[in-house]
């Protein structure tokens, strides 16, 4: 069988999906991590891979594949080993309909805000201002350009951030209440929509714990504690690096009140 | 398939006119009801136990498959549900294969689709809400759910469109155009080679845009060929007898927003 190689940064957001898949999938793996600080994804060996530079890719023999949430449906298509997504039509749906709401209007929220405060001074301490410019204007997506500006910069207005920390309020809502009706999220088996929101959602008892906790949310909490005791879970979040990995420990405690971690 | 099922579209355009046709192909037997989606009925249909997707989909103003009360939205989604609960004919069987249509079908509805609902509701749908009274404005704002899709009906009303939005749109949609061009490049007929669920969520976002942005189907002759025979599909035709108004590709209301990031 051809081999894979992941692409990949820490075990959290778009990085994590693929991982955990392939965990779970028990299907073996070349990890390949990519320093998104250092800008290894702008570096010629890792454009060579994904022209567009951004993080996670995967190779599957010659095959390149990008976007985790697609990645992702591809790994569990490809290879056997436990099923991700249900045999119903309906469940299919629904998890498909999660996975875009968190990709693409309640994700971009919270990475907002670990850009502004992460991402952005994090790059600045590691590299100066004017080798950070220099290493932006190598990235090829116009996008990601304006993206790191904005971060680096700080140039997200308190507009945009307030209408962020408005869809985290909403979000963690829609998922507590979602969680109250089943299992797992969007079906009643373990699947890529819960792969998916583990890496959103499982630092909010740490950096939202006045929105998500065992008083406000036990539905998202019992949830998250549930993903964070899978071996696959476990193995995968021994591949981070920086504490930003580490923030999963919390979930290794009983009780998170309101004011925890803050 | 089992359940009561009723399919709320709107006048066979964008997502509305995707979910017909797919519906068309697969040959299941489900009831559709028209509903005025520029009057903002999509927000005040009954029999909604389940009303999430219908209040918080990426969409906006899409059709609404509702089963067994639950409101089912976007319309690659509830297409793929379709295709599942028929004979799966309209989705590539090979893993890989299924991730590029999927990967074609998020190009289309993160890039396109923000793009053409901006300019389709610019050039057909700010003129009808600018002129309703403010209560029934009022009335129509106030049944919407999620914050972010009711402000984007506040700035069709008060046309409320950016030049630099406007320029940017018909970038994208040009692009979408030029990648359908290089698409069919080898003579093929379909975008993924058969005929998938790709080829009805592209051409249901480009089929009013060629009025708008004529320069981008400018010397396409392989995107017009392909336009032409999407338009030919007797499933196509079917979706567009449902028409209440002699020119549905003018009928807009609110769509995806545009990228937050840029």
């Amino acid at each position: 069988m051809a081999e894979i190689t992941l692409y990949h940064w820490e075990p959290n957001a778009n990085s994590g999906k693929p991982m955990l898949a392939l965990m779970e999938k028990g299907v073996p793996f070349t990890s390949h991590y990519i320093d998104m600080l250092q800008f290894d994804q702008h570096k010629p060996e890792y454009l060579a891979i994904n022209r567009q530079g951004t993080i996670p890719a995967m190779t599957h023999g010659d095959r390149v594949l990008v976007e985790s949430t697609a990645i992702m449906e591809y790994l569990d298509e490809a290879f056997a080993g436990p099923a991700l997504m249900p045999a119903g039509a309906r469940d299919r749906w629904r998890i498909r309909w999660w996975m875009k709401f968190m990709d693409q209007w309640l994700a971009p929220s919270f990475s907002m805000f670990g850009w502004k405060f992460f991402v952005g001074p994090n790059a600045i301490a590691a590299h100066g201002k004017d080798a950070l410019e220099a290493a932006i204007g190598r990235i090829p997506l116009p996008e990601r350009q304006v993206a790191w500006r904005k971060a680096v910069y700080g140039l997200f207005g308190e507009e945009e951030m307030a209408e962020s920390a408005r869809r985290i309020d909403v979000g963690i809502r829609m998922l507590e209440a979602e969680l109250g009706k089943r299992e797992w999220l969007a079906s009643d088996q373990y699947s890529l929509a819960d792969i998916n929101g583990f890496n959103l959602a499982y630092a909010m008892p740490l950096s939202q714990p006045h929105l998500a906790n065992d008083d406000l949310t036990p539905n998202i909490m019992r949830w998250l504690r549930a993903i964070y005791r899978r071996p696959a879970t476990r193995e995968c979040w021994k591949l981070g690096r920086t504490p930003m990995a580490a923030r999963v420990d919390i979930l290794e405690q009983d009780y998170i009140g309101q004011g925890a971690g803050a | 398939m089992s359940g009561d099922m009723i399919l709320y579209h709107g006048e066979p355009n964008g997502p509305s006119l995707a979910v017909l046709a797919v519906l068309a192909e697969t040959g299941l037997d489900i009831e559709c009801r028209w509903m005025d989606l520029a009057g903002g009925e999509r927000h005040r249909l009954s029999g909604i136990g389940e009303p999430l997707a219908r209040d918080m989909g990426v969409e906006g103003e899409g059709p609404v498959l509702v089963i067994d009360g639950e409101a089912m939205t976007e319309s690659v989604f509830i297409a793929q549900f379709l295709d599942e609960s028929g004979n799966g004919a309209l989705q590539p069987q090979d893993a890989y294969g299924h991730w590029q249509m999927l990967m074609w079908c998020r190009r289309i509805t993160e890039r396109c689709a923000p793009a053409a609902a901006f300019l389709g509701c610019r050039a057909h749908a700010h003129a009808g809400l600018a002129a309703m009274e403010d209560a029934a404005f009022a009335d129509l704002r106030g049944a919407i759910v999620s914050e972010d899709l009711a402000s984007r009906w506040s700035a069709v009303r008060s046309g409320d469109f950016p030049e630099a939005q406007v320029a940017d749109s018909k970038a994208k949609v040009a692009a979408a155009v030029g990648l359908v061009e290089e698409q069919l490049e080898d003579g093929r007929a379909w975008l993924m080679g058969p005929l998938t669920i790709a080829d009805f969520e592209t051409y249901c976002w480009l089929a009013g845009m060629v009025e708008l942005v004529p320069d981008a189907f400018a010397g396409k002759a392989r995107a017009a060929g392909w336009m032409a025979r999407m338009r030919a599909r007797p499933s196509v035709r079917g979706a567009l007898a449902r028409a209440r108004r002699a020119d549905p590709e003018h009928a807009w209301a609110p769509g995806p927003e545009i990228n937050r990031w840029g």
